[in-house]
Order: C-alpha cells, then sequence, then structure tokens
C-alpha cells in the first residue's frame, strides 16, 4: 500500500471515529425528544406518525405542573440572588487588593468542587439547625450556593478586561460610587451579570443531587420528579417532561452565551 | 449638581455619599466570602462534630462502621470507576480536541455541539443512556438488537463518561491549540512522520491539559450520585448513593457524615499525591 492510501484511510478511519464520538455525545438527548412523540405507551421511536398526547397528558398532571412551577419560582429568585452575590464578589475579588487573593478566591469556587451529595446532607442539617423550614427557603438558598461559582467566574473575567479609566472619569467628575456603578460600571457589565444570572438559573433549573434532601412535600422540582418517576417505570411523560427541561435550559443558556460572548 | 435627580437617582445619591471612602473593594470580597462561608464551609465543617456524635457513649461507632465490608467495597468502587470513567473519557475527549484543534474548518459549530449537552440536566442525559441500554427500549424495539448492559458496571462507566465528556474536551483543547504550529511544521520539515509528529511533539505539549482534564473529570465521576443510581445495580453502589442512603433511608445522620468526611479525606489525600507527582497549582492554572 502506497503512504498516500494508508494517509487517506487514516483519515478516513479518524473521521468515522470522530462521528461516533458525537454520536455517543448528542443521542441520548435526541433519543429523548424524538420517542416523546410516540403514540404508544412506552418511550419508542415513532415510526407510524407522531403524537402530542404524552404532552397532553403533561398538562393535564396536576403533580407535573405543581413541579414546573416550583422549578421555575426557585430558579429564577436564586438565579436573581446568586447574580447579585456573584457580581459583588467578583468587583470584590477583581478590584480588592488583599493578600493570598488568588488562593482565597478558591473558596468561591468551592461549592462547584464538592460533590453535591455532601453538600446536600450538610445543607439539610445546617438549615434544620438554624430553623430554616425546608421547602422553598432551603431549595432557594441552596440553590443560590450551588449556582453562585459560576456567576463569580463569569463577571469575574469580564471585569478583568474591563477599562477602569471610564470609571475614574466618572469619579474625577464628580460621581458617588453607586452612582458610578449604576451609570458607568453597571451597563458595561451588565450583559455579564444578566449571562451569569441566565447560567445560575439553568444550574438551578437541572439541579438534583443535592436537591433531593432540600425539598419538602409540596416542593419537588421537574429532575426529583422525573428521578421518581424513572424509579417506577418508563413512561413516555417522563420524556415530554424532560424535554419541557431541555427546552427551558438550552434556551436559557442559549441566551447566556449571546450575552458574555458580546 | 445641576442635573435633576429623579426619586431613585437621588436615593442611591443619597447612599453613595454615606458609603463614599467607607467601603472598600475588600469589603465587596469578604461579603461574598461571608455568604459562602455562612451557607457552605460551615455546613460543610459542621458535619465533623456531627460525625462523632460526642455526647454519646461511642463516639466513635460510625468511623467503625464505615470501615465495614459492604462500605469499603463502596469507596473502592467509587475510585475504581472514577479511574476507568477517567481513562475512557480522556481517550475519546482527546480524540474530540484533536479534531477541533487540527482538522476541522468548522470549529465553532463542533465546539457548540459538544458544549450544548453540558446545558442539559444530569438525569435527562442519564435518562436518555438508560433509554439506550433497556432492553425493551426504542433501541431494542428498532433494531431487535438487545444488550445486557443495563444495571452492570459497563453501563454506569457508559453513563459516566457520556455526561463528563464535555469537561475534558475544554481544557485538552485549549492546550492543544496554543502549541505553536510552527513547531509541527518543523517536525514535518525535518523529516518525523504524522505518528511521531503527534506522539513526540504534539502528545508531551497537551500533557497539562490533559492532567487537569483528567483531574477534573476524576473528581466529578468518583463522587457522582445519578450515574449509578439511574444505570446501576444493587452492585454498583458508589460512595455517594451510599451516603445519601443512610440519610435518605434510614436517617442516620452520624453514618452519613461519617462517611462524607471519610470520602472528602481520602480525596484531598489522593489529590496530594497527585500533587507530589504533578504541580497542581501549575495544572489548574493550566485550565
Amino acid at each position: 500500500m502506497s503512504t498516500r492510501t494508508t494517509a487517506q484511510l487514516e483519515g478516513v478511519t479518524f473521521r468515522a471515529l470522530i462521528t461516533l464520538v458525537f454520536a455517543f455525545l448528542l443521542l441520548p438527548v435526541l433519543i429523548v425528544i424524538l420517542t416523546s412523540f410516540t403514540p404508544q405507551n412506552f418511550p419508542a421511536i415513532p415510526q407510524e406518525g407522531l403524537s402530542l398526547k404524552w404532552y397532553q397528558e403533561l398538562l393535564a398532571d396536576q403533580r407535573l405542573l405543581s413541579a414546573l412551577t416550583v422549578s421555575l419560582i426557585v430558579s429564577t429568585v436564586s438565579a436573581i440572588l446568586s447574580a447579585i452575590i456573584g457580581t459583588i464578589a467578583a468587583i470584590g475579588f477583581v478590584r480588592g487588593e488583599f493578600p493570598y487573593k488568588e488562593q482565597i478566591s478558591t473558596v468561591m469556587l468551592l461549592p462547584m468542587i464538592i460533590s453535591p451529595v455532601i453538600t446536600g446532607i450538610a445543607l439539610v442539617r445546617y438549615f434544620s439547625t438554624i430553623q430554616l423550614p425546608s421547602g422553598f427557603p432551603a431549595l432557594i438558598l441552596g440553590h443560590t450556593v450551588l449556582s453562585l461559582p459560576y456567576v463569580f467566574l463569569l463577571v469575574r473575567s469580564e471585569l478583568l478586561t474591563y477599562d477602569r479609566d471610564l470609571e475614574r472619569a466618572s469619579r474625577v467628575l464628580g460621581a458617588d460610587p453607586v452612582t458610578t456603578f449604576r451609570h458607568v460600571t453597571g451597563p458595561i457589565i451588565s450583559p455579564a451579570i444578566l449571562a451569569g444570572a441566565f447560567i445560575a438559573f439553568v444550574v438551578s433549573f437541572g439541579e438534583f443531587t443535592a436537591t433531593q434532601f432540600l425539598i419538602s412535600p409540596g416542593t419537588s422540582t421537574v429532575p426529583v420528579v422525573i428521578y421518581t418517576m424513572l424509579r417506577t417505570g418508563l413512561t413516555p411523560t417522563i420524556n415530554a417532561l424532560s424535554v419541557v427541561l431541555i427546552v427551558v435550559m438550552l434556551v436559557l443558556a442559549l441566551a447566556s452565551r449571546k450575552l458574555s460572548s458580546a | 449638581m445641576s442635573v435633576q435627580r429623579g426619586g431613585l437617582g437621588r436615593v442611591t445619591h443619597i447612599i453613595g455619599e454615606g458609603l463614599e471612602g467607607r467601603i472598600a473593594n475588600r469589603h465587596l470580597a469578604l461579603f461574598g466570602l461571608g455568604f459562602v462561608g455562612l451557607f457552605f464551609v460551615l455546613p460543610i465543617l459542621l458535619l465533623i462534630p456531627e460525625s462523632l456524635s460526642l455526647g454519646s457513649t461511642t463516639p466513635f461507632e460510625s468511623y467503625r462502621r464505615v470501615m465495614n465490608g459492604i462500605y469499603v467495597d463502596a469507596f473502592v468502587r467509587s475510585f475504581l470507576y472514577g479511574f476507568v470513567t477517567t481513562g475512557v473519557t480522556l481517550a475519546l475527549a482527546y480524540m474530540l480536541s484533536y479534531f477541533l484543534a487540527f482538522s476541522t474548518e468548522r470549529v465553532r459549530t463542533a465546539m457548540i455541539l459538544i458544549i450544548v449537552p453540558l446545558w442539559i440536566a444530569y438525569i435527562v442525559r442519564y435518562f436518555g443512556i438508560l433509554l439506550f441500554l433497556s432492553p425493551a427500549g426504542p433501541l431494542a424495539d428498532l433494531t431487535g438488537f438487545e444488550t445486557d448492559l443495563l444495571f452492570t458496571t459497563p453501563a454506569v462507566v457508559i453513563g459516566l463518561a457520556n455526561v463528563y465528556l464535555p469537561f475534558a474536551v475544554l481544557p485538552i483543547y485549549n492546550s492543544l491549540n496554543a502549541i505553536d504550529e510552527e513547531l509541527v511544521n518543523a517536525s514535518r520539515v525535518l523529516g518525523a512522520g504524522k505518528w511521531r509528529t503527534i506522539t513526540k511533539v504534539i502528545f508531551p505539549l497537551s500533557l497539562p491539559g490533559l492532567v487537569a482534564a483528567g483531574l477534573i473529570v476524576f473528581i466529578l465521576a468518583a463522587g457522582s450520585f445519578l450515574g449509578p443510581a439511574v444505570l446501576g445495580g444493587p452492585k454498583q453502589t458508589m460512595i455517594a448513593n451510599v451516603i445519601a442512603q443512610a440519610f435518605l433511608d434510614n436517617f442516620n445522620i452520624q453514618f452519613a457524615s461519617a462517611l462524607a468526611i471519610v470520602y472528602t479525606v481520602l480525596l484531598v489525600g489522593l489529590l496530594l499525591v497527585f500533587n507530589t507527582l504533578f504541580d497542581l497549582q501549575e495544572v489548574l492554572g493550566n485550565i
């Protein structure tokens, strides 16, 4: 075999392998979406026409709608809180001067590193000690902590590329720090803050492992309901609910990406 | 000031004047640290006294129980599955990263395809893999080809590798992308073949990214709850599942805390050993 055909063969094999790896990565999600449109009673690939019957089922199920509402409330409120706290911390770490700044900033990332099961039991135990009710308060506070590192990283990287002379000009011209933030710094970094809030929402909306410890009987979130349903048997309602989750998460993540790269 | 201020402007101005000179940036950093400290670090640290149950007559009871066979098995399994998953994930991620860095023009599109799964909840992705491996699932239904993989160790490893693959691509791609193309050209011009260039030039230069990726995947995989819970059977129980079980099914917070602490100590110990082989600070600086 000549070198040229060997090289060609290598090229073709490599392309085929890459296609397989992409398939491995993406097919599980695609199959969840595809089988949600089945007219049958189990998640099958629809071969004779598509059906929306499992989405109608979803709309009729009080438990699932309630989970969706709980998830939306928890994720929205925790995303707002985490955007505010994450931004404040990011400003402090980028602008402040104190010893061991880099090392200390790792603490802000800890919620991302510690296994969420450990976070879950630690938080549920702590919340009961400080008598924070389970359900919404525990879920919101827990999700705020868990999504905080993402906002922190995003806003911090934005601040590092930001021109501080604009701020100095504002201060020299007589504006106080809060006015400067409202009219100069804020508008410039607000796309990054919003991007951070969206990512925090996405993190919160999909979180399961720590969440299972924080819910109360009336406040199951969508991932918890999906998990519970999976344990009792496969029905295409799980697919329909998963697709709703996918759509919400992807829309916000894409919006976040648009904002942060702008 | 000549500019007419509205209500909100006046309020922020008054607050701003009041804060002038009193609040420094390091106070803002302190606020963030305080929040994480109060609602994350402190709760985790409180697991230590919890696990010891010092008030009781048998303070180290929980730790003695951790030494039990089934729990030791769960620890061993966690680290073992962590290693195997890391190996599989790194191999796949290296191929994807090489493709992104050297053999495609459409890097943006390919990158989006790799990152999109990161934005989808783990539970949904494990559900997709469950559907794939399910003997009565859509794939078996369509093709008539049934696998016996579900609820076995390979199923768990496949699931973990699938879910953590995007995390591994980013650092490897970054280190491959940073390689000076002149070095690759020089190697080729000096007569090295494609494979020799890969093994002697590209691979050594991408090592920091590879090590960083391995570290991330290992930590995530070893601590996974959902992978073994959805795709494994009773024989695939990992440490996260044992901790959750102790807490949720048996309401034994002391024991759950002891397991969590032993696991964290073992993981940190492993990272310290790792640190003597590779400089951790340097590795993480490369992400």
